[in-house]
């Protein structure tokens, strides 16, 4: 895109937002997106803050809950959902029906059109999260960040993890040339991802050094391990921030290079 | 004596086939009852709005255009016709900047496709082969939308009203007829109130009525003053709307004219068709300067030539005393044309360029 979102022209800006309103329509017309994305994680949210042993502290866990453990994991898991699953998934079926193609021939390039998709892929995490943190603390007891500086680091770590993971499904989106592929790339490294933010059991209960070090380095580790801290009021130090910018500057670059629009 | 009786001759309903004893007249039934518009002025009259010059492009060892050359002129309907794969689209996407050509210039109202692209496509609404605008969209949403994208959009529910989808406004583009997608796509392309309109394969995969639908459609947006370019691999469609038409085989402009110009140039390929009942000597027919082939298709033969054809073979079986039936003259029309002009052994196509 030549334009960035400060120099657009009040038209330009109405055409962007009516392409957001479009594509918030089409997710809400075919809902398995936000089923996945938020209804999943709400579920599993439900299901574990209402089981007592998981919400009582353990001093196995430092003295933290299960629960109050599981709760970023969850976070991580919409931002997965929503980057690796929802917006491959479209922007792969847009290239193949020939949407792409379309606006191609329109004064608004196809660009845009990937803009919005990622425009909507973060307010469907927002919306994901908010109802996390809002039914965790709401219902459950869920611990927030202490402080502000937790909310700064907090706010910080899932914006670099989504990032992270909407490359990645730039990426997917980019080399997948039909949405049954992409749908089969995705399959491929979800649940590994998902696997080392802790959605299966938490990476460090499982007590394995390398196990500990491959989640250090993959966004969703990463990702998991700074919200962890932040959420906690401890330092997640600097290393988690870091993979998660290098995997944001790979894809994008990768998505770019690779991105074909027909 | 050449047998003339009613029986003899087959009520033929396809309209380029005239029976014998219209013979004298064969060159002036040329196309009277194929076009509906009267021919719009073309030529140098009016400005030039698309100018392409000596367009070369390939595709790693397939040359997809090879020195294509023409003008297109504010106002009218410009054909460029050819079998799949001749290169009309390559052609098109490289007139409206999303392809860049290897070699040659294009302008189009003055601008350069790629380097003025935006421009460009504010004043030029493309419909293109595979393209599509999202499954659960409904018309309305998916007009209000593309009606945002360009500085000065046409009515978007007068567009939706003349184009007969009305009644669709609200269905979702996976619901809607093949007819029905092809009109929301020429809403799509005259929605910027475009002064130049490409519709490429407008009518492929549309049924007859709503093909003959599409092209009254196309005269009307013509009549708005849009220029257009139409392409096509149906004779039929260019015969009957385009002012003029570019024949692309291979790559290449075969020929560039009035359909009637080309079908008429075409003389070559005249034929006539007759069931001789009497014993007919092969060099009796060879032997007439018109005729450049005869061929037997067991009791029929057809016979190939130019000229006045009808006449000599007619006066030909006359002098030798043959009677013969079902005498049918053939007269050249832009398929023959095509066929002429183009390689037709090589590849057949059964859309409608071969019958």
């Amino acid at each position: 895109m030549s334009t960035s979102a400060l120099t657009l022209t009040p038209r330009q800006r109405r055409a962007f937002g009516l392409l957001v309103a479009g594509e918030i329509k089409i997710a809400i017309r075919r809902p398995v997106g936000l089923l996945v994305a938020i209804g999943i994680p709400f579920a599993l949210l439900v299901i574990f803050g209402s089981i007592p042993a998981t919400t009582r502290p353990e001093p196995a866990l430092g003295g933290i809950s299960f629960f109050d453990l599981y709760v970023p994991t969850l976070m991580v898991f919409v931002l997965i959902a929503v980057g690796l699953t929802g917006l491959p998934q479209q922007l792969s079926s847009y290239r193949q029906q020939g949407v792409l193609r379309r606006m191609s021939t329109t004064p608004v390039p196809p660009a845009w059109l990937l803009a919005a998709q990622t425009t909507v892929s973060l307010i469907l995490a927002a919306i994901g999260i908010a109802i996390l943190l809002g039914a965790g603390a709401g219902a459950y007891g869920l611990a927030l960040p202490h402080d502000a500086g937790g909310d700064i680091l907090s706010v910080v770590a899932l914006l670099l993890t989504a990032a992270a993971t909407i490359g990645l499904g730039l990426v997917v989106a980019a080399v997948a040339k039909s949405p049954q592929i992409a749908g089969a790339i995705t399959a491929l490294f979800f649940y590994p991802l998902a696997f080392f933010s802790g959605l299966y059991v938490p990476v460090q209960e499982i007590h394995s050094q390398l196990i500990t070090d491959i989640a250090k380095v993959l966004p969703t580790g990463a990702g998991f391990n700074a919200l962890h801290a932040a959420f906690g009021g401890q330092s997640p130090g600097v290393l988690p921030f870091l993979v998660l910018v290098g995997w944001v500057i790979v894809c994008s670059l990768a998505a770019a290079r690779l991105f074909r629009w027909e | 004596m050449y047998h003339h009786h009613e029986r003899d001759i087959i009520p033929v309903s396809f309209k380029y086939i005239d029976r014998i004893d219209a013979l004298m007249s064969i060159q002036e039934l040329d196309r009277t009852d194929a076009r509906v518009s009267a021919p719009v002025p073309s030529g140098p009259a009016r400005p030039p709005v698309i100018e392409v010059a000596r367009l070369h492009k390939e595709y790693g060892s397939t040359v997809a255009l090879d020195d294509v050359s023409f003008t297109v002129h504010a106002g009218e309907i410009f054909g460029i016709l050819g079998r799949n794969g001749a290169g009309k689209t390559t052609a098109v996407e490289c007139i409206t900047g999303l392809r860049t050509p290897d070699r040659g210039d294009i302008r189009v109202l003055g601008l350069d496709p790629r380097r003025d692209r935006q421009e460009l496509h504010e004043r030029v609404g493309v419909q293109l082969q595979d393209s599509a605008v999202p499954d659960l969209m409904r018309v309305g949403e998916v007009v209000e939308l593309y009606a945002s994208f360009y500085r000065e959009p046409a009515d978007g529910r007068e567009l939706i009203a003349t184009l007969g989808l009305h009644d669709a406004q609200h269905t979702y583009f996976k619901h809607l007829s093949g007819g029905q997608k092809q009109r929301l796509s020429i809403v799509l392309a005259l929605i910027g109130q475009p002064e130049i309109a490409v519709l490429d394969e407008l009518t492929t995969g549309l049924d007859p009525e709503a093909r003959r639908h599409t092209w009254k459609l196309i005269e009307k947006v013509r009549a708005r003053g849009v220029t257009i370019v139409l392409v096509t691999h149906f004779m039929e469609e260019a015969e009957r709307l385009c002012d003029r038409v570019a024949l692309i085989d291979h790559g290449r402009v075969v020929a560039l004219d009035r359909p009637g110009a080309l079908a008429l140039a075409a003389t070559t390929s005249k034929r006539v068709r007759l069931t001789p009942i009497d014993p007919l000597p092969e060099e009796l027919l060879s032997a007439l300067p018109e005729v450049s082939g005869v061929e037997h298709h067991g009791a029929e033969v057809v016979v190939a030539g130019s000229g006045d054809l009808v006449t000599a073979v007619v006066l030909a079986l006359h002098r030798a005393g043959i009677q013969a039936e079902d005498v049918e003259s053939e007269t050249a029309n832009l398929e023959d044309a095509f066929l002429a002009l183009t390689d037709e052994t090589t590849h057949a196509d059964s859309n409608g360029v071969t019958r």
